[in-house]
């Protein structure tokens, strides 16, 4: 048959953003797929330059609006290497509980829009998003914020904890398990969910590998890599948290893997909360801004974290007030660069259930 | 006596009163004007109202989201808000269906040609929603080179939503605010109104 081509976007529901999909399709069959990016482009990284070092961090959220927090981290932890500041115990594991519960809320958020690309409409969307709504609760009452939560100062963080925190938090995980349970019954179970997402879009482990592919995505295909446990930050290697692992690399492996993740996430909460609880100093604030920035040493920083969507690294090299140069890698792209790999070769209709279990978000590729 | 007789003034008004007579037994058996039609203008009153109260009901938005904001309006149309009770359906894929476009994030120079295709795309009465400050008036990306600042310089926007990102219950306030444009009410000051005077690119 003679091929067609198929244009998809940029204004698509299940892109997830701004997305043009460029397919050329063979009947049924995909031949070859041609990713458009740049729709939301606006050159973060250039306004990063003409900002003093702590005005910056509300720019650093807005590129993955779905985790904000995990960037934010990112770019004050790598304020703190340059300028070797010490985070203190006790805001060590909130950072680490906040983090954790951003985690879940992004997770969330993913089945939920996972399975309506699927065509399984609205009924996990809604559970996921009650669940969602509980986490945001939590966050909106430490920080002041529901989305955009601008929490993190040098060495702690704007304010101080509320006091029933440790028992609200407590309370959610136990909320969070028994909820997020239940989705096993209506989402594993279904008949239609594993033939829709079983053996379809397999990303094997060599490829994997060479197009740089991190996060769940990485894990899915049967690679023991994460940054919490290659290169522990904060207390990560005081818990003995597990890392799930899949060997298939299909898109039924990517939802696994990220749904048992919201569970190793609830692990790690308990027991961050347990050493919080055990602290005697609870002070959490960090140092004052102050709009000429802090004394940075002319040097290369580079910060890794283990973002939701995989792993998030900043290259900056400081200067005395604001920063040289930073350069920012974000994990969607890589994850983005796999799809005409692993959706070549497969049906027309399943390339949004390949795309959604990527789980990309378009400004943090557009930047 | 004669002059009784012969004043003229009298016998005219006899005269003139029996033309009038027959005047109106004349026009009465003239055939009738129609009454459909007569009733129909009536009507038209009646009807104007009836579309402005079903056009105000039965608003639907758009399925289109651009940026953060658009994870708020999932919020917004998940379990948190029941918007279905004030008439906010379903979002629709295609703007044909739609009445009303909320534009929710940045605007680039990329997107901008295609968000205008979109608003020519629908059918009027149509209405649109700068929701978020980068819709309103390009936010905290303002110093940026791709940015255009504000969606107002490409369609005319009806109501402005401002927060960063806005929470969905102001959303859902700004759309109960559109309601009362619809009904012809002053919703805000119609000197600040940028609607009548679109700026170009």
């Amino acid at each position: 048959m003679s091929i067609m081509r198929i244009n998809i976007g940029p204004m698509h529901p299940s892109t997830h953003g701004l997305l043009r999909l460029i397919v050329d399709v063979d009947g049924d069959k995909i031949e070859n797929i041609e990713p458009r990016i740049g729709f939301l482009h606006r050159g973060v990284e250039k306004l990063l330059e003409n900002r003093m070092y702590m005005q910056s961090p509300p720019f650093l959220e807005k590129i993955d609006y779905v985790a904000p927090m995990g960037w934010d981290e990112l770019f004050v932890a790598s304020i703190e290497q340059a300028t070797q500041t010490q985070v203190k115990e006790a805001a060590q594991y909130i950072r680490m509980i906040l983090l954790e519960f951003q985690r879940i809320a992004s997770h969330l958020l993913w089945i939920g829009t996972f399975l309506n690309d699927l065509g399984q409409m609205f009924t996990i969307f809604m559970w996921a998003f009650r669940e969602r709504a509980e986490v945001l609760k939590l966050l909106e009452d430490i920080s002041g914020s529901r989305m955009f939560y601008v929490n993190f100062r040098l060495g702690g963080l704007t304010r101080q904890i509320p006091e029933d925190f440790v028992e609200r938090a407590f309370k959610l995980t136990d909320y969070l398990e028994a909820k997020v349970t239940q989705y096993k019954d209506i989402i594993d179970d279904s008949s239609i969910f594993i033939q829709r997402t079983k053996r379809i879009g397999v990303l094997p482990k060599d490829i994997a590998i060479a197009y740089g592919v991190s996060g769940p995505v990485l894990r899915a295909s049967g690679i023991h890599e994460d940054v919490r446990k290659s290169k522990p930050y904060y207390a990560y290697d005081k818990i003995n948290f597990k890392i799930p692992i899949r060997i298939n690399g299909d898109s039924l492996d990517r939802y696994k893997v990220r749904y048992e993740e919201i569970f190793q996430s609830i692990y790690i909460i308990r027991k961050c909360l347990d050493y919080y609880n055990g602290l005697s100093n609870k002070d959490v604030i960090g140092l004052p801004i102050k709009l000429i920035g802090p004394p940075a040493k002319p040097d290369i920083v580079i910060t890794q974290r283990e973002l939701p969507r995989g792993e998030g690294l900043i290259y900056m090299i400081p200067a005395p007030q604001k920063p040289y140069r930073v350069a920012l890698r974000s994990p969607a792209f890589s994850n983005l660069a796999a799809l005409p790999k692993l959706a070549t070769g497969s049906k027309f209709a399943d390339l949004f259930s390949i795309l959604g279990s990527l789980d990309i978000v378009m400004p943090e590729i557009d930047k | 006596m004669s002059d009784e007789f012969n004043s003229g003034s009298n016998a005219e008004e006899i005269i003139n009163a029996e033309q009038k007579m027959t005047n109106l037994m004349f026009k009465s058996n003239e055939i009738k004007p129609n009454v459909m039609f007569l009733k129909l203008k009536d009507l038209m009153k009646y009807t104007n109202s009836l579309k402005t109260w079903s056009r105000k009901n039965s608003v639907w938005p758009m399925l289109f989201g651009l940026a953060c904001c658009a994870i708020e309006l999932m919020d917004f149309g998940a379990e948190r808000i029941d918007a279905e009770r004030k008439g906010y359906l379903l979002f629709r894929g295609t703007p044909r269906q739609c009445d009303v476009m909320i534009v929710a994030g940045w605007v680039t120079k990329s997107i901008a040609p295609r968000i205008k295709r979109l608003y020519e795309q629908m059918l009027s009465p149509k209405y649109v929603i700068a929701y978020g400050e980068c819709a309103v008036c390009g936010g905290p990306w303002f110093e940026s080179y791709n940015i255009i600042k504000g969606v107002d310089q490409i369609v005319p926007v009806d109501i402005y939503v401002a927060g960063c990102p806005p929470k969905p219950e102001n959303l859902f306030e700004a759309l109960i605010k559109l309601q009362k444009k619809i009904n012809g009410d002053e919703i805000g000051n119609s000197e600040r109104s940028i609607s009548s005077n679109i700026r170009k690119i």
